[in-house]
């Protein structure tokens, strides 16, 4: 049977399986659900959240005050004269008598001042808003205007601040060419009866609104608004989109997951294995249908909220990320109880990894670094070129790749089958690649694959740590680097002493050391050259990517970070794996420190 | 610290004026075009630096991040007929552009009220007046904390204990270990309640936990017994709909497929009902909750109860009819 037939017949196999388990008992509940879902989403837009009802008390002398704040569901409203009021003064966080508002001093007393400050410019609002003569009520209106401005990734190692803040009075020159920008006009472009219609539209009071109106509005506001209407573009659109786009792509990866896993469960995969298909067909063959069902979705999504169809092409590659993933959870759980919560624990690692980069937006090449922010690049109609995408996404493809390599290999008998806990599980994963005739080249193949996840465990820090103050940020940085790639580099080796004790013998140390330097130093040159020219720039790049200045240098680093945590296994067996790890992260701390010194002396 | 970076983050996100309070730092303001009352409201603020320049140094000066925002007043009559109109220029897409905006809503804010002042005589219905104090700070973390976050807080256990007692229920027939377990003296129903109470008891357990951890961070969560009461009847609501869902499945998938699908659905038609447990959660916590919440509660265990026997019943059906049970 050729590769391809194969595929398709398990394709096909997958596809009809789940549809007719899932299918007999789940479908029709699930289409109920889905119609109750609808009705209750229905009843919920028309009662509203009642999240936050009554947790203000506010004691009031005045009716006509009471209207004030009657429509605000979060206070409670005692309406009595003004002495019954005082008399009972504590039982309320916000009294208002003849027209003056007391606060009660507690950290509730002023929260409730705040709300009742909103609730009352909210009101003097709506007054002027019936106004005659609009432009009384409403004299000044804004036309707010986004100008573009990036700063590179260097711009806080050069001495230049992020922020713009103003310490002396004098008028900062301009230092490149002052181009020309004609004037904008005075007069209002919109009709009035158009503003008279924002106005009454304004009316959003729950600080919740402004997300469910995201994408109707399709990003921008009105045209022209009030001072009070002005409010802060949203930071973290991103969070939104890692709700609408993210979500359902992991909720369908768990279905891949579980297909797996239920392969495993009470060896029903066992026929499958006997068969004369190869496991690459399988595992291939078993992936495509969710990989389809995952674009599917991602695209059904783009057509209803209405945005560029070209946002598929930066998700694709999550879609595999999360696909390989769910690959490898499948196969290294114990129980459901291990799948749900190691895949819980992935989730929110790779939403953080995602999300957290659109959040510094303002630093572009960090942020570039997360495939949503071409999402959110896309959704802002800016687009991004061939060179971004391949920087975001290279990572993703090559980790994807790697684990989808590893799934493979090890989609055997032995290695689906056997009941153990899950790291040995995942050790076994990695001696899987570890041949017994040639282990120095596998050891050194081995490394080499570790690159893009060490990469992908380094961005993250290097996001996490990148706004903490310079010298902090430095350190932090260094000693989490150097811890993972130690991790890294004695990932091979530690399974390959697992698998066969006697393996470690000096002879053997020395070369599998020898072996996984040179690949670790192969694979960080292939993967810098394809893409991180920028970030090695700065100094944050020097102390992650260090070991390029001079080849020689990392390569006797990894080499000695190696022999230390091999030495320590070898002598005190895998109980001293973890003090070895340290020792070694220490030594290639003390090296880097060195080398950047060295640097920026 | 990374926890306060994400505190910061999750209120900015709930309410964008907040972070006002987190910046300290002065800001540079261009000015372009014609003089007007803009500029005294400016002087008003120290952390607000004005330059005046013509727009197009301004807009060069904004590019480069020299100053943080740029406005542009035409030299239209404070008492003309047509309105102000001022442009304002910000950086795109930039966390500080948020911060310089709610700093200049302010500032507009008290130059829009003087112009109203200067148009008045034109209007013909006025506002009841209120006087505030003074108000104190900037922090809002009030209404994020006890309104969002402890609610979501205490009652994630329930959730996650629901969906555990799936995987143990679905795991024991599909693993085909149910009937070694049936062929000890313990009865099918006695296995289900034993899952279900195993479940139960965490609630509570991390519920008062994160109240600890809660305090242990200077937030103080009063009347923590209630809270926990009503934490554990919702719980255990939760995990027998996860138990009946998993007996009558017995297969993760389906089984975790229908109940997320159907917590999705009890969730939003519970918040949209006024006095749900959410609310009252909130309300306990803040110390203004009316003896309501008792009857509240005493409905969800009516509920619970019921649904335990529901259970009890579904289970031993079940068991009498599986194989080799007793």
């Amino acid at each position: 049977m050729s590769l391809v037939s194969s595929i398709r017949t398990i394709a096909t196999w997958e596809l009809n399986r789940s549809m007719t388990t899932m299918g007999r008992n789940v479908l029709p509940l699930a289409a109920g659900l889905l119609v109750l879902l609808v009705l209750v989403t229905v009843f919920a837009a028309q009662s509203g959240v009642h999240m936050q009802d009554g947790i203000y008390r506010i004691g009031i002398d005045d009716p006509d005050v009471a209207r004030v704040v009657a429509t605000d569901s979060r206070f409670t409203i005692g309406l009595a004269d003004g002495p019954a009021l005082r008399e009972n003064r504590f039982a309320y966080d916000v009294l208002i008598l003849n027209r003056v508002v007391y606060v009660a001093d507690t950290e509730k007393g002023r929260a409730a001042a705040r709300t009742l400050e909103r609730d009352y410019k909210s009101y003097v609002a709506r007054v002027a808003a019936g106004e005659p003569d609009l432009f009384a009520a409403y004299p000044l209106w804004i036309d707010l205007k986004y100008v573009k401005s990036e700063i590179d990734f260097l711009a806080t190692q050069s001495g230049q601040q992020v922020g713009a803040p103003a310490t002396t009075p004098v008028a900062p020159a301009p230092s490149g060419p002052v181009e020309v920008v004609t004037l904008p006009p005075s007069a209002v472009p919109v009709s009035e009866d158009d503003l008279r219609e924002q106005l009454a539209e304004v009316g959003s009071d729950h600080p919740l609104a402004r997300y469910t109106g995201i994408f109707s509005e399709n990003g921008q506001g009105a045209q022209l608004q009030t001072p009070s209407e002005l409010s802060p573009p949203l930071p973290f659109d991103a969070l939104v989109l890692v709700f609408v786009f993210i979500f359902p792509l992991y909720f369908t990866s768990q279905f891949f997951m579980m297909s797996v896993m239920n392969e495993r469960v009470g060896r029903t995969g066992e026929p499958l294995l006997s068969t004369p298909v190869r496991p690459s067909a399988i595992v291939i063959g078993k992936a495509l249908p969710y990989f389809g069902i995952m674009i599917f979705v991602s695209a059904a999504i783009t057509l209803f909220i209405g945005v560029p169809v070209t946002i598929l092409l930066p998700l694709i590659p999550v879609v595999i990320f999360f696909l390989a993933n769910a690959l490898i959870i499948g196969m290294a759980a114990r129980s459901f109880k291990e799948l749900s919560f190691v895949s819980i624990f992935f989730s929110t690692l790779a939403t953080s990894y995602l999300f957290f980069p659109t959040v510094f937006a303002n630093t572009h090449v960090i942020s570039i670094i997360s495939p949503l922010t071409l999402v959110v690049l896309e959704i802002q109609g800016e687009g991004f070129t061939a060179m971004e995408y391949v920087y975001s996404t290279a990572l993703f493809f090559a980790t994807s790749a790697v684990l989808f390599y590893v799934g493979t290999v090890n989609f055997r008998e032995e290695r689906l089958f056997s009941e153990k806990p899950l790291a040995s599980r995942l050790a076994d994963f990695v001696s899987g690649g570890i041949s017994r005739d040639h282990p120095h080249l596998s050891l050194f193949l081995i490394a080499a694959f570790t690159i893009p996840f060490v990469f992908m465990a380094q961005m993250m820090t290097l996001v996490l740590f990148f706004n903490f103050p310079m010298p902090l940020s430095l350190v932090l940085l260094t000693v989490s680097a150097a811890f993972i790639e130690e991790v890294a580099k004695s990932a091979g080796l530690y399974a390959a002493a697992r698998e066969r004790p006697g393996f470690l013998t000096v002879k053997n140390l020395c070369f599998g050391a020898i072996a996984i330097g040179f690949g670790f130093l192969a694979g960080e040159k292939l993967l810098l050259f394809a893409t991180l020219a920028q970030i090695t720039e700065s100094i944050f790049g020097s102390i992650l990517f260090a070991s390029l200045q001079v080849l020689w240098m990392p390569l006797l680093l990894h080499i000695a970070g190696v022999l230390i945590t091999g030495t320590f296994l070898m002598i005190g067996g895998r109980r001293a794996y973890v003090p070895g790890l340290l020792v070694a992260s220490v030594v290639h701390c003390l090296y880097n420190l060195y080398f950047l010194t060295g640097v920026l002396l | 610290m990374f926890s306060s970076f994400l505190m910061v983050g999750l209120t900015t996100m709930y309410d964008p004026e907040a972070i006002e309070g987190y910046s300290t730092v002065n800001y540079g303001v261009g000015y372009a075009g014609a003089e007007s009352a803009l500029i005294d409201e400016f002087e008003k603020r120290p952390d607000l630096v004005l330059h005046r320049t013509d727009l197009d140094a301004a807009l060069r000066a904004l590019r480069d991040r020299r100053v943080a925002a740029v406005v542009y007043v035409p030299d239209t009559p404070p008492d003309a007929e047509e309105p102000v109109m001022l442009t304002l220029y910000l950086i795109q897409n930039d966390l500080q552009s948020s911060v310089i905006n709610v700093k200049l809503k302010e500032v507009l804010q008290g130059y829009e009220e003087e112009l109203r002042e200067v148009r008045a005589d034109r209007r013909t219905s006025f506002p009841i007046g209120l006087n505030f104090p003074e108000s104190g700070g900037g922090e809002n973390f009030f209404e994020f904390v006890y309104g969002l976050l402890i609610p979501l807080l205490v009652l994630l256990p329930a959730v996650v204990s629901a969906a555990l007692i799936i995987d143990l229920i679905t795991e024991e027939y599909q693993r085909q270990t149910l009937e070694t377990l049936m062929s000890t003296p313990v009865t099918f129903r006695e296995m289900v309640w034993g899952k279900v109470a195993a479940c139960a008891i965490l609630v509570p357990v991390q519920a008062g936990a994160w109240l600890l951890l809660l305090r242990a961070n200077g937030i103080a969560v009063n009347n923590a017994a209630p809270i926990l009461l009503h934490v554990s009847a919702g719980g255990l609501f939760l995990i027998l709909v996860g138990a009946l869902v998993g007996l009558h499945y017995r297969e993760r998938t389906s089984a975790q497929f229908i109940f997320s699908t159907a917590l999705v659905v009890v969730f939003l038609f519970v918040l949209a009902v006024p006095y749900n447990p959410f609310n009252l959660i909130v309300r306990l916590a803040v110390d203004t909750a009316s003896p309501v919440h008792w009857l509240v509660l005493a409905l969800v265990a009516g509920a619970t109860a019921l649904l335990g026997w529901a259970a009890t019943a579904y289970a031993r059906r079940v068991g009498e009819a599986a194989p080799g049970t007793r």
